[in-house]
This record gives structure tokens, sequence and C-alpha cells, in this order.
């Protein structure tokens, strides 16, 4: 036997590690298409753009904050200035912090290495570092193009000393190591009462759930009038951030102390800062690196005492299939209960599916907030009032229709690509391809038209829709037809740019079927409720009742829909049986 | 009388690109016969399988299941034919005991039939306890278990399966070994690919080897052994025919 195998040191350790994490991006670099690559470069540059940006607003921002006009508006504007280090350090380490979190869930439980990598001849605490700096490095990275233009732009524009840029650096390299060692003891705390797939999952959704309501909550704030008195109690919020007990406070405060020539103090806080930081990174580094080895978030225990309920519930069955079966061939039936079942239970799909649900609520508050209609005529003519009537019942189907619309992208476009690695249970089954394309169909289509047809209830419900009696029924009818057009237009999209070996759900689909695929269907639908509004405005012109433009819109309307649901799914019926053969 | 041929492979061809996987392969498997398909790792064997079962097409040639030929009335092949593949992909969101009710679903067995056959399977596998759990929490050996218990659903008259043993302990390989035969016994026909020689040397009626795409030889052990140069074990004959240099170089650097 050969006496080769050396145990290496721990740095030596760390740096190869850091060096095969190098060489698998490299790798994925190299490998990647001519589109990758020129999308990376435009990422780079964008990057550099958006540094760029920061700085020049960071700096305009606060060269304005110091202006002599605005400190005798606004007292506090002083004190914001010398908050400002300590709220991007705070922020800097609560987003390091959350972020690491997912990331080492990902890199200590997931990714599936750490059995090799902790049975190699390499210290346990070089495969944490380098496990930590993996998770660290990307985060610091994003958080660094917000943090450091602004930081530095607040360092420009008070014209502090030169040693205040590199302590800049130091500084959020330093609480962004503690930040994720923390973060790791956390995994390990999560991990031991769920299991670690699990935790992925409810992360996802909290995190596509926030994001979508951030995005969002920007519309319920526009319009709203800020006044003076908003304005000086924010102020007041972030200046209470920077309290004397706080170490992220003592970073901000060494850092201007440090900027502003005051040594002392500078030098002090600077050095408590970065002392609590190491010590807050050995201590959680050495707590996580034994709890991992000893195997402590292995043993999960409040998870089983819910499985016993949880099975029990499955075990009746997928209730659906049952219900389904009766009216539908089984296998259409069982494909279809199936898709839902899988849906429902992974939370990583959930929070794809939330998104459509949330854009609806939004919106329509976003309706009901803007104003009744008249009913009576008010006081213009006749004609207008009518027009105008109509044009609501519209925008309530339209808004009806882009919840669907929304739902129907993820479940329609995705229903084949859904099926991942599993797929070969259904090719190597005896469903001929209308089976399965009735079934993927099916199980876009009613979960849209559910979703679609509350919220056709509450337009009508509110008040927001055409207030003629038969209007809730045309709604439901236009809506439940051009969702039918939508649903074969992205299952066309669905099975030419199907893909079944991803890891992640959200791999599933490539970004041009998903735009190809909202941008066509968005065209048919725009055409589609035109010709269902075309009749109804010519026949109301020529006199006609409104019944009579309704069913003569539903005919026209309703026939290029059908067209769309069936057309397409005719044209790719011969290529589903060659599915995952590429 | 003669008992029918339930798998027919003719001059099965697949390329993919300049590459050709697989050469001109033809075998039968007779109701009651396990045939055991060998080869080294690249060999062909898996994309074999994957025409036989209807989930590649073929370049050339024809494949016929139950006297059905898979690409002109793919349901009818399908529908007499269990799979299990080499790597047990399944939802991970469903569990065992639905997975099972799905396959009965697709194979158009009665509802209380299908109910019926998994509680069966699910006991004989020893997997009534974690029936109800969804695949994520699964081993690799009860996936497996699950899937061959998927195949059998249906009670198919021809069983094919990929590496069917790998990751599984001794008792349920030899629970798997134990229904091939039975299933074998009750007239079906099994193409069974695996790298255990002894499990194939034993189990097998049949053998087949596969090398570089093509079929290199076929028979019965006696058959093989006739092939050889007086080589007695199907371990020996296989590295006779598929080239065992390699093993020599591999000792070497290991010394």
């Amino acid at each position: 036997m050969s006496e080769a195998a050396v145990t290496l040191g721990f740095w030596p350790a760390v740096a190869r590690l850091l060096r095969l994490q190098a060489l698998i991006l490299f790798n994925g670099l190299r490998r990647a298409s001519w589109r990758g690559r020129l999308g990376a470069v435009a990422l780079a540059f964008l990057t550099l753009l958006i540094v760029a940006f920061v700085f020049a607003m960071g700096l305009a921002l606060l060269s304005f904050l110091r202006s002599p006009q605005l400190a005798a508006a606004l007292p506090g504007a002083s004190e914001l200035l010398a908050s400002v280090p300590v709220l991007v350090m705070g922020g800097s380490f609560l987003v390091i912090l959350i972020t690491s979190f997912g990331v080492l869930l990902q890199a200590l439980y997931l990714s599936g290495d750490m059995d090799f990598l902790l049975s190699a001849p390499i210290p346990v605490r070089a495969v944490f570092v380098s496990k930590l700096l993996q998770a660290i490095l990307p985060n610091l990275g994003l958080v660094s193009l917000g943090a450091l233009p602004l930081l530095f732009g607040l360092g420009v524009s008070g014209g502090y000393s030169g040693l205040y840029y590199p302590l800049v650096i130091v500084m959020l390299a330093a609480l962004a190591l503690a930040a994720a060692a923390m973060a790791s003891l956390l995994v390990m705390a999560a991990v031991r009462v769920f299991p670690a797939r699990h935790v992925a999952e409810v992360l996802g959704f909290a995190g596509a759930l926030v994001s979508i309501v951030c995005s969002q909550s920007g519309q319920f704030a526009r319009g709203a009038g800020v006044n003076r008195q908003q304005v000086a109690g924010l102020l007041r919020l972030v200046t209470s951030l920077d309290v004397s007990w706080s170490p992220l406070a003592w970073a901000g405060r060494g850092l201007v102390g440090i900027g502003e020539g005051r040594w002392l103090a500078g030098v002090g806080f600077s050095l408590l800062a970065l002392g609590t930081a190491g010590l807050a990174f050995g201590l959680a580094l050495v707590g996580a690196e034994r709890l991992y080895y000893s195997g402590w978030a292995a043993m999960q225990g409040a998870a089983r005492r819910k499985k016993a309920a949880r099975a029990a519930r499955r075990r009746a069955g997928l209730p659906l299939a049952a219900a389904g079966g009766r009216l539908l061939p089984p296998a259409v039936g069982a494909i279809v209960a199936k898709d839902w079942a899988v849906l429902r239970r992974d939370l990583r799909n959930l929070s794809q599916l939330v998104t459509p649900l949330v854009l609806g609520i939004v919106y329509t508050l976003m309706l009901v907030r803007a104003g009744a209609i008249p009913t009576d005529g008010g006081h213009g003519p006749a004609w207008a009032t009518q027009a105008l009537q109509g044009a609501m019942g519209y925008a309530g189907i339209g808004i009806s229709l882009f919840v669907g619309w929304t739902l129907l992208a993820r479940l329609a476009a995705m229903g084949f690509s859904q099926e991942g690695k599993s797929y070969w249970l259904l090719k190597a089954a005896p469903v001929s391809a209308g089976q399965l394309l009735a079934a993927k169909f099916l199980a876009a289509y009613l979960p849209s038209l559910a979703v679609s047809a509350v919220f056709v209830a509450i337009m009508a419900l509110v008040g927001r829709g055409d207030p003629a009696p038969t209007a809730a029924w045309f709604s439901f009818a236009v809506v439940a037809l051009c969702l039918a057009a939508a649903d074969g237009i992205y299952l066309w999209f669905g099975v030419t740019g199907a893909r079944f070996d991803w890891q992640d759900p959200r791999q599933m689909v490539s970004g041009a079927t998903g735009c190809l695929g909202a941008l066509v269907t968005g065209l048919a639908l725009g055409l589609a409720l035109a010709l269902f509004a075309m009749p109804q405005i010519g026949l109301t012109l020529l006199g006609w009742p409104a019944l009579a433009g309704e069913l003569a819109g539903l005919v026209v309307g309703g026939a290029f829909c059908l067209a769309c649901a069936v057309v397409p799914l005719r044209l790719v019926r011969e290529r589903v049986p060659r599915l995952g053969e590429g | 009388m003669q008992t029918p041929t339930l798998i027919e492979l003719e001059h099965l061809v697949k390329r993919f690109g300049d590459k050709v996987a697989v050469d001109d392969v033809s075998l039968e498997v007779r109701a009651g016969e396990i045939l055991g398909f060998l080869g080294p790792n690249g060999a062909g064997k898996t994309t074999t399988i994957r025409m036989l079962v209807g989930l590649l097409q073929p370049t050339s040639g024809t494949v016929r299941v139950a006297g059905h030929d898979v690409q002109a009335q793919p349901l009818k092949a399908k529908a007499a034919c269990g799979y299990v593949p080499d790597e047990p992909n399944l939802y991970a969101k469903l569990t065992g005991r639905e997975l099972l009710r799905l396959v009965g679903d697709l194979y158009g067995l009665e509802r209380a039939q299908a109910e019926r056959r998994a509680e069966e399977l699910l006991r004989l596998f020893d997997l009534s306890a974690a029936a109800d759990d969804t695949f994520d929490s699964y081993s690799h050996g009860m996936r497996q278990k699950t899937a061959l218990a998927a195949a059998l659903v249906h009670d198919p008259r021809v069983l094919v399966l990929d590496e069917p043993t790998v990751g599984l302990d001794p008792k349920s390989a030899r629970l798997i070994k134990d229904i091939l035969r039975q299933m074998a016994e009750r007239g079906a026909a099994v193409f069974l690919s695996t790298h255990i020689l002894e499990i194939a040397e034993h189990m097998c009626d049949r053998i087949g080897i596969i090398d570089h795409g093509r079929l290199i030889a076929a028979g019965t052990m006696d058959e093989l052994r006739a092939l050889g140069e007086g080589e007695r074990s199907l371990e020996d004959i296989f590295l006779a025919l598929t080239g065992g240099a390699e093993y020599a170089e591999i000792a070497q650097v290991l010394r």
C-alpha cells in the first residue's frame, strides 16, 4: 500500500475546497452556450451600471441631505446621515443572515456532497468554512452592489478620510461572516424540527410570497400623499436603530468616527464591532460544526406527531380521482388528480401558483378603490353611460381573465415539464396522446376557471361589472372560452418546450418558451376579447337589444377561442409520443 | 404445443447522431422464459430496454410485445408490459399507495381491483407501514420495491426490468428473484438486465450479451459455454466475450 495520502492542514484544505467550487463554476461557464455566455457578459455590464447608478444616486441624495436649507427645514437630517452606516450595516447583516440560511440549508443538507467531504482526510472545520464562504460570497456580492456605493457615496459627500473606504469593506466582510455562521446554527435548529427538504420548500414559498407582496405593495402606496409628519416619523424610526448596545450600531459609529477623523471613538467602536463579529463567527462556527458532526439536526421530533394525521388523510386517496373517475376516462381522471396532488403538496409549486392570486386581489382592490360606476346615467348622454358600463364590464372580465391566465401560464405551460424524471411512468403506460393532452388541458383549465369564476362573482357583487342581469353569465362565458383558448396555446408551448431533466421546479420552462407563450396567448386573448365585444358594439349601435349583442359576441368570439383551444393541440398531438426522447 | 413468443426484437437499431447505441439486435423471449440481458457499461442495454417498452423510438427495426408492434400498436403493447427502470424516479409528492392506484387507473383496472392489488403488493414488498408516506421520504431500496410493485399492479404478461436489484438488501433481492421465477412459471416473459452475473447464471433460462451495441452472444448457459474456450462460469464467459484486458490493467494499478 502506498503512503502517498497525507492529511491537509486547515488553510490548504479550505483553499482546495474553494478551488474546487471555482472549478465547478468555471466549468459551468465554459460549457455554457453562446447565448448563456452573452447573457453573463450582459449581466456583468448591467451590474456595473447598477453600481454606478446607486453610487450617483446615493451621492446626490446624501449631498442633498447635507444641504443647509434641508437641515433648517428638517431638523433630524444630520442624525439621519449619521445613522446611514448603521442602517446599511444592519440591513446587510439581516439580508446575509436570511439569504445564507437558504444557501447553507442547500449546501449542508441537500447538496449531497457533505458525506464525501466529511469522509475525506481534511479538517471538518475546513469543510464548514468553505461551505460558509460558498454561502456568503454570492450574497455578499449582491449586498455589496447596494451597500458599497451607498457607503462610499456617504464618504465622498462627507469628505471622509481615506481609511474609511477599506474599513467599510472589512466591516461588511466581518459582519457577513458572523451572519453566515449564525445562519448555519439556525439551519441546524430548523432541520432538527423539520426535514431539510420541507424547510427548503417552505423557504421558497415564503420567499416568493414576500417578493410578490413587496413588488405589489407599491400599487397601494402609489398616489398616497406623504406629509411632513410622516417623513419625520420615518427619520425617527431610522435614527432609533442607532442604539448604543447594538454591535451593528458600533460598526456604523466606528465607520463614521474613522471617516470624520474622530479616531478614539472610531477605532474603539470599530474594534468592538470587529471583535464581536469575530467572536460570534467563531462560536457559531464551532457550535454548528459540532452539532452537524454529532448528527444533532438529523433527529426530527416534532414532525412525527403530524405524520399520522397526514397519513390518514392520504390513505383516503386522491378524492378528486374518485369524483373525476365518474365523469372522465379513468386514466385522464387519474392524471388530473395526480397533477393536482403533486402541485398542492410541493410548496415550491405553490409559491408559483400564489402569484396570480396576489395579483388578482391587488388589482381587484385597486379597481374597487377607483370608484363606482354611475348607473343612473349621471350627467352625460345615455350612449356614453352605456359605453362606460360596457367598458367596466370588460374591465371586470379583464381582471378575472388576467388571474386565470396567470395561473394557466404555470399550469399549462409546465403541464408536461412538471412530470420531470417521473415521466417514464406515463410514457410506458397505455395512455394515448389524446388522453394525455386532455388530462393536461383539464388539470390546467379547471383550477384557472374556478379562480376566474370567483373573481367574476366578486366583480358582480361589488358592482364593478356591467350591471345588466345577464352580464355576470356573459362575463363567465367569455372568461371560460378565453381561458380554453389560452390553455390550448400554452399547452402547445408546453409540449414543444417540454424538459424533464430539471432539479428544481423553477427550471421547468425555458425563458423563451415562457415569454413567447405569454406573448402569443396575450395577443390571442386580446383578439378574442375584441371579437366578443365588436358584435355587441355593432348591434347596440344598430339599436338591437343587449342580449342579441352578447349572443352574437359569444358566437364569434367563442368560435375563435375554441379554434385556439383545439388547433394547437391537434398540431402537437403527433409530438407527444416522442416526448422525453431528446 | 409451442409456447408463444412474447418479446420479439428484429434488427433493432438506434442511432444518436453519429453514435450507434444499438446495432442490429434481434432477440426473442418466449412465455415462461427469463432472459438475462448482460453487457458492460454503455453497451446499449438500457437503450434496448427503453425501445422495448416504448420509451424510445428505434431508428430502424421492430419490437413486438405480446404480438403487438410497439410502434404501430403502442397502447396494446404497453398494456401487456410492466417496466422497472434502472433509476426508480417516482413522483416525490405521491405516496406509495397513491402511486399504485394511479398505475391501476392508467392500466384500466377496476377501482376495487386496483385497490386490492395495491394492498397485496404493498404487503408483499413490506411497504404497508410506509404506504401513506410520500416518496421523498423513501430510501432507494423502498423506491425500487415500489417501482417493481407498480410494474406488477396490472399483472403483466411481459415484465422488463433494468437492474432491479441495485440498492436492495439481500431479503428484498431474494424476494424479487422469487417473484420473477413465479411470474415465469405462470407464463410471463421476463426480460432482465443485470450486472450481477450470479443472478443471471442461476435465474435466467437464456442469456443475451451485448457489447458496443451489438448482440455478441445469446443462448442458454450450455450454449454460451460452447461458444467460449473452456470457460465454465458466466463471469469468465462474459469477460472472454466482452474483453477482459482492462481488468488485468486494473490489478496492475492496484498492486
